[in-house]
């Protein structure tokens, strides 16, 4: 049975070529500011995205209205984007309170949140990374790391 | 030309050299036997670490990882029924019955025997073949270098199978990522929105990262491990040199899935799985006992896992020497070459023989200590790393993603941005958009454009200058064949089925 027009539109390949035509349109634009040798190269590749992606977004159109239901992009929405908001907040936290901190804090909370429940275990791995990190960048190699923003270092 | 090769080997002997070899080999099978992890994303992770080593030194380590992880693919697919890398799937049929009968332990040490020699077979097709192909590339011009980056987008497209469209939007996702930053002709800013982070354009190794390595820790993280598995410390191993006169009627099966995967590496697209398929459906069709297939015979393990590992050097034949990688694996070395300021191609082999020859050698001691510290030493301790916690683990590799990719350029945009591809890298590899056309779009979109304006000077703007000479018109048929030949190649198969 078709699905409603809703759901149709909501189909993850949907979606991604709808993304995929607006994105490069909008790059599209900066591109009648470059000589034309210049903006050759870029023009075809974006002008051959919105084409490439329109042919998807009929494809996936036509499989919805034969019935096909659409492939869910992951069987645990809540985990996935648990896992993608911690790795930006660890980027975050490395950049506005510092490096070490933000990873031991970082190591123990993802893996207890995500099922590794040991604090012993924790605790020991914790020390391992962040303590042969220091040993090998800091130490042996003089890398600095940031020291975070919010405590103006 | 084989002189430089020779010249070469005393290099690889250099200790930095072959410790990063033998650092390589065990890294690799500890992440080959993790399941979820790849050679690819070890790699991956990898290449920002080697900015500061020697060229050997990091060449040394990727041989390394690569060799080991093909292997290390095979220990939870014998002992939990669950490839380590895709391409040790053939490698279950008859390795998890073996490992459920008690024979694990002599199952890893065919696979193990088995991988080294495929590498073995597979280092010396590199070495035979990749001289002389480079010599013949030496002649290109900028029209046919445009056309061999035109026919390399195009085989890795067309030839991986799955749809084209998406191949195709992939690689234009990635030329589209390789014009950022300055034009390197006229030097006009492109796409940089006025950050000079940009101006340089976006590094291959924030792609990489991002592409590769975040995946398959979301991957990690999201789903745990389920195992039907038996208990990896009933081995049964006795010493390797104990069960090698076991193995020696197993040399045709060796030979010919050297063969298939020496060829299959070579073919753009193709890969380790395919090899190992293939390899695994011949030996058991020209078997005497065909019906044990499946049921726990170690030739079906050898058969799998020689063509599995003798797929890994040559998929660089056409990388090192037109630039074409022929594996996902293969784009991430190019990668990697780049790094250290190889450009894959031609003139690779002219102005850094020492270099690539080198590491050719260090593929072969790769799959020669393979079997030294993947058999005897390590197959036991090795097979308990699969009880390693994967949330511990994908938290270790968020932090070594981040301090690879912030210690390019010492600054926190770079991360931002491999965060980005990471999220599209998540998004198309859920949706089967392939990667390998991304990398290969990025690593020669700057080539291509360059040769293509270049040819364009030279022919004062007439484009007939790309068409006027002979390599240029076989290589623009070779693209042809490319893209028309999987189609007519499925019309012709489904006509004959229907007859």
């Amino acid at each position: 049975m078709p699905e409603s027009r809703k759901s149709r539109l909501t189909r993850p390949e949907t979606l991604t070529a709808l993304g995929i035509i607006v994105v490069a349109a909008g790059f599209l634009v900066p591109t009648s500011d470059l000589r034309a040798i210049s903006a050759l190269l870029p023009a075809v590749m974006l002008i051959g995205l919105i084409v490439l992606s329109s042919l998807l977004l009929l494809a996936d159109q036509r499989r919805a209205g034969e019935g096909v239901p659409a492939t869910p992009m992951t069987q645990s929405p809540k985990r996935v984007i648990g896992a993608f908001l911690l790795i930006v907040a660890y980027a975050l936290a490395t950049d506005f309170i510092g490096f070490y901190v933000s990873t031991a804090v970082t190591i123990p909370l993802v893996a207890w949140i995500f099922g590794y429940r040991s604090p012993l275990g924790l605790l020991i791995a914790t020390v391992i990374v962040v303590g042969t990190i220091w040993a090998i960048f800091d130490f042996g190699m003089s890398q600095d790391f940031p020291t975070g923003r919010l405590l103006g270092r | 030309m084989y002189n430089d090769l020779l010249h070469a080997l005393p290099n690889v002997f250099a200790l930095t050299n072959f410790i990063a070899v033998v650092i390589g080999v065990i890294a690799g099978i500890v992440v080959g036997a993790m399941p979820g992890l790849s050679a690819t994303m070890a790699i991956s992770v990898l290449v920002p670490f080697t900015f500061g080593l020697e060229p050997l030194v990091a060449l040394g380590l990727m041989a390394g990882i690569y060799n080991g992880a093909m292997y290390g693919g095979a220990i939870p697919a014998v002992l939990l029924r669950i490839p380590g890398t895709p391409a040790a799937v053939a490698t279950t049929f008859d390795g998890y019955p073996m490992a459920q009968r008690g024979e694990g332990g002599f199952a890893l040490q065919v696979a193990v025997v088995s991988s080294s020699i495929g590498g073995i077979a597979s280092a010396f097709a590199l070495m035979l073949l990749a001289p002389p192909l480079s010599r013949v590339t030496l002649l290109f011009g900028p029209s046919e270098v445009f056309w061999v980056a035109v026919f390399g987008l195009a085989s890795i497209i067309f030839l991986l199978g799955g749809n084209p469209v998406k191949g195709l939007i992939s690689a234009c996702f990635g030329v589209f990522v390789s014009v950022i930053g300055s034009d390197p002709i006229f030097g006009n800013d492109r796409f940089t929105f006025g950050r000079l982070e940009m101006l340089d354009g976006i590094n291959i190794v924030i792609l990489l990262v991002g592409l590769y390595a975040l995946p398959p820790v979301i991957d990690l993280l999201e789903t745990p491990l389920k195992t039907d598995g038996v208990n990896s410390s009933k081995l049964g191993t006795e010493s390797i040199w104990k069960a090698l006169p076991r193995m020696k009627s197993y040399w045709k099966t060796w030979l010919r899935g050297s063969l298939i995967g020496i060829w299959i590496g070579i073919l753009p697209g193709a890969g380790g799985s395919m090899a190992a398929f293939m390899s695994y459906n011949e030996a058991r069709r020209t078997s005497k006992t065909p019906e044990t297939w499946g049921e726990g015979e170690p030739e079906g393990v050898a058969a799998a896992e020689v063509a599995n590992n003798a797929d890994t050097a040559s998929a660089l034949i056409p990388a090192l020497t037109l630039g074409i990688p022929g594996t996902a694996v293969a784009a991430v070395m190019l990668g990697g070459l780049l790094v250290h300021g190889l450009q894959p191609g031609p003139m690779l082999f002219r102005d850094n023989p020492d270099i690539v020859f080198g590491f050719m050698w260090q593929f072969l001691f790769g799959a020669i200590l393979l079997v030294l510290l993947g058999g005897s030493l390590a197959t036991n301790s090795f097979a308990r790393l699969l009880n390693l916690p994967r949330p511990l683990l994908g938290a270790v590799i968020i932090v070594l993603m981040l301090i690879g990719v912030y210690t390019i350029h010492g600054r926190m945009f770079d991360v931002y941005l491999m965060l980005g591809f990471g999220a599209i890298g998540w998004v198309m590899d859920r949706l089967k958009f392939p990667l390998p056309p991304v990398v290969l779009g990025l690593i020669l979109g700057g080539f291509a454009e360059e040769n293509l304006r270049l040819a364009l000077r030279i022919g004062r703007g007439d484009p007939m200058i790309l068409f006027q000479n002979t390599t240029s018109l076989i290589l623009v048929a070779l693209t042809i064949a490319v893209i028309v030949g999987p189609t007519l190649k499925r019309r012709y198969f489904d006509s004959r089925m229907k007859m």
